[in-house]
C-alpha cells in the first residue's frame, strides 16, 4: 500500500464516518482510529462535526510510515501479544452520536458499575440525542472491566463506552 | 359498551347483556359501574336494564380504527382505561416482538413520563400514545424521527382546528402561546449498525382546563388556548395518520426534506436567545440545524452543537 492509497482510505473513512477500521493483507497491516476514546472537551464539541485527525498506525514491510499523522508502532512481538490480550475483550460502542448517562435519571444509582457481572440483554446505559434515549445493552456475558465515560458527557458515533471481560 | 352504543336509545336488561356478552348479570352490573367511574352516563340499575345517556369520548380500537384507514396503525391498537406508562408497556412489548406500527393508547396514566424521570402529568383530559416502530434505517438516521415527530403532531393540531398555530420548539417540543401543550419521547433499541426497535411516546393537553400548581408557568392545553373542547377521538385519529406520512417520508428520504421543514415551522430554530442545559450550561443563539438536524448555537466561545434536548428560550 502506498500513501496516495493510504490518504484514499482515510479520506473514504472520514466521508462514510467510520470510526475504526483494521486491515490485514500479507505482510501488511493497517489500524486506523478517528476520534478514539479520549474525552471530548467542552471546548471541542463545537467542531466535533467535522471529522477528527485520524490516528494511524501502519506496520509492516511495505508500508510507508505516512508522515506526521503516525504513531509510533510497538515492536511486533509484544504487539501482538498485547492483540491477543485484546481480541479476548468485548467493547461497547455507541450507534448514535450523544450524551452519556449511566442511570435512569439523575441521582439514580447507576445501571452498572466496575467489576459487575453483567447478562446478555442487560442495561449498561442510556446514549440521549434529540430527546431519543438510545439503551445500551451487553451483547455479551461477563465482567465489566473499563467504564470509558463519564456520566453526562458527549460522546460520537462508535465511541467505547464500556470492556468487558467474556466469561 | 359496543352493545350499549349500538343500542343507545333503547333499555338493556342486565340478563340480556349478560347472556350476549356470555357472562353472568353480576358481571354486567361491575362493567357498568366501571363504565360510570369512567364518566359515561348510564341510567338503570340492576333490576330494570341500562341504557347509554350520555358517553364522554374514549379512544377505544373499535372507534379508532375506520377514522385511520391505510396506516400501519389501524390493525395494532391497544387500549387502556389507566395505566402507568403507556411507553413502559410498548417497550416491554416491543421487547417481545409486538410488531412495527403497535399503538398503546390510555385515558389515563398514573405514572406518565418525561425526559430524565420527569414526570409527565396525564389526566384524563389528554392523550396518551405511544407507538412501537422498526425502522430499517442506520441508528443516526432515526434520530431524525424525533424531528418527523414534532413535524406531524404540529400538522394535527392545525388539522384539528385552522386556528391553532403550535409552534416547534428542537427537538420536538409543541408550544402554544409560549407554553408546553405536547410531550415527546423517544425510546430506542439498537445495535451500532442496526435498530431493534423506537418507541415514540406523546402526550398532548388537550381538554385540560388547569394544571397544578408548579407546572401553571409552563403548560398549557389546546382547551386553554381557545376556550374550545376538542374531541380527542378526532385528534388522535389525525395524529396516527400524520405520524403514517411522516413515517413513509422519513423511510423514502431521510435527511433534506425534514429537516428543511423543520426549520421552516419552528420560529425558534434560527435568531433566537436560549439557554442550553448541558455540558455545564451556556447561553447564545440560534443559528439553524446541521447536516444531522442538531441544532447550533452560536456562543462567546463560537459554534456549539446541542446533542441532547434542554433549551430553554430566554
Amino acid at each position: 500500500m502506498n500513501q496516495r492509497e493510504l490518504k484514499e482510505l482515510i479520506e473514504f473513512l472520514i466521508e462514510k464516518d467510520i470510526a475504526e477500521f483494521e486491515l490485514e493483507r500479507g505482510d501488511v497491516k493497517v489500524r486506523i482510529r478517528r476520534g478514539g476514546n479520549q474525552a471530548i472537551s467542552p471546548t471541542s464539541v463545537p467542531h466535533f462535526a467535522a471529522p477528527s485527525a485520524p490516528v494511524v498506525a501502519v506496520s509492516g514491510a511495505s508500508a510507508h510510515q505516512a508522515p506526521g499523522a503516525t504513531e509510533a508502532s510497538s515492536p511486533p512481538q509484544q504487539a501482538s501479544t498485547a492483540e491477543a490480550e485484546e481480541e479476548k475483550l468485548h467493547r461497547v460502542r455507541s450507534p448514535i452520536v450523544g450524551t452519556f448517562y449511566e442511570s435512569p435519571s439523575p441521582g439514580a444509582p447507576p445501571f452498572v458499575k466496575v467489576g459487575d457481572k453483567v447478562d446478555v440483554g442487560q442495561l449498561l446505559c442510556i446514549v440521549e440525542a434529540m430527546k431519543l434515549m438510545n439503551e445500551i445493552e451487553s451483547d455479551v456475558r461477563g465482567e465489566i472491566i473499563k467504564k470509558a465515560v463519564n456520566n453526562g458527557e458527549p460522546i460520537e458515533y462508535g465511541q467505547e463506552l464500556f470492556v468487558i471481560r467474556p466469561i | 359498551m359496543q352493545l350499549l352504543t349500538n343500542h343507545a336509545t333503547v333499555i338493556l336488561s342486565g340478563t340480556k347483556l349478560a347472556a350476549e356478552l356470555g357472562v353472568r348479570p353480576s358481571a354486567v352490573w361491575h362493567s357498568v359501574e366501571q363504565l360510570r367511574a369512567l364518566g359515561v352516563a348510564i341510567a338503570g340499575h340492576r333490576g330494570t336494564g341500562y341504557r347509554l345517556q350520555a358517553m364522554p369520548e374514549l379512544l377505544l380500537p373499535e372507534m379508532l380504527a375506520p377514522l385511520i384507514q391505510g396506516t400501519i396503525f389501524r390493525d395494532h391498537l391497544h387500549h387502556y382505561y389507566n395505566v402507568g406508562s403507556t411507553s413502559t408497556v410498548a417497550m416491554e412489548a416491543a421487547s417481545h416482538g409486538a410488531p412495527e406500527g403497535s399503538v398503546f393508547l390510555a385515558e389515563q396514566q398514573s405514572a406518565g413520563r418525561g425526559r430524565g424521570g420527569h414526570p409527565w402529568h396525564s389526566p384524563r383530559s389528554g392523550i396518551y400514545c405511544s407507538l412501537v416502530l422498526r425502522p430499517t434505517l442506520p441508528p443516526a438516521d432515526v434520530l431524525l424521527l424525533a424531528l418527523a415527530v414534532g413535524l406531524a403532531v404540529q400538522a394535527a393540531v392545525k388539522e384539528l382546528d385552522p386556528a391553532l398555530s403550535p409552534d416547534l420548539k428542537w427537538p420536538n417540543d409543541l408550544l402554544l402561546d409560549g407554553k408546553k401543550f405536547c410531550g415527546i419521547l423517544a425510546e430506542m433499541n439498537a445495535e451500532p449498525t442496526h435498530v431493534r426497535h423506537v418507541v415514540v411516546g406523546i402526550g398532548v393537553n388537550v381538554n385540560q382546563t388547569s394544571f397544578p400548581h408548579d407546572l401553571e408557568a409552563s403548560a398549557t392545553s389546546l382547551r386553554m388556548a381557545t376556550g374550545k373542547e376538542y374531541s380527542r377521538l378526532t385528534l388522535c385519529a389525525a395524529l396516527l395518520k400524520s405520524l403514517d406520512r411522516e413515517y413513509r417520508s422519513l423511510r423514502n428520504n431521510p435527511h433534506d426534506a425534514i429537516l428543511r421543514r423543520f426549520a421552516e415551522r419552528s420560529s425558534t430554530v434560527r435568531g433566537v436567545r436560549v439557554r442550553v442545559e448541558e455540558n455545564g450550561g451556556y447561553q447564545g443563539m440560534t443559528e439553524g440545524l446541521d447536516a444531522r438536524g442538531f441544532l447550533q448555537v452560536r456562543t462567546q466561545q463560537g459554534l456549539r452543537t446541542v446533542l441532547t434536548g434542554t433549551v430553554r428560550l430566554e
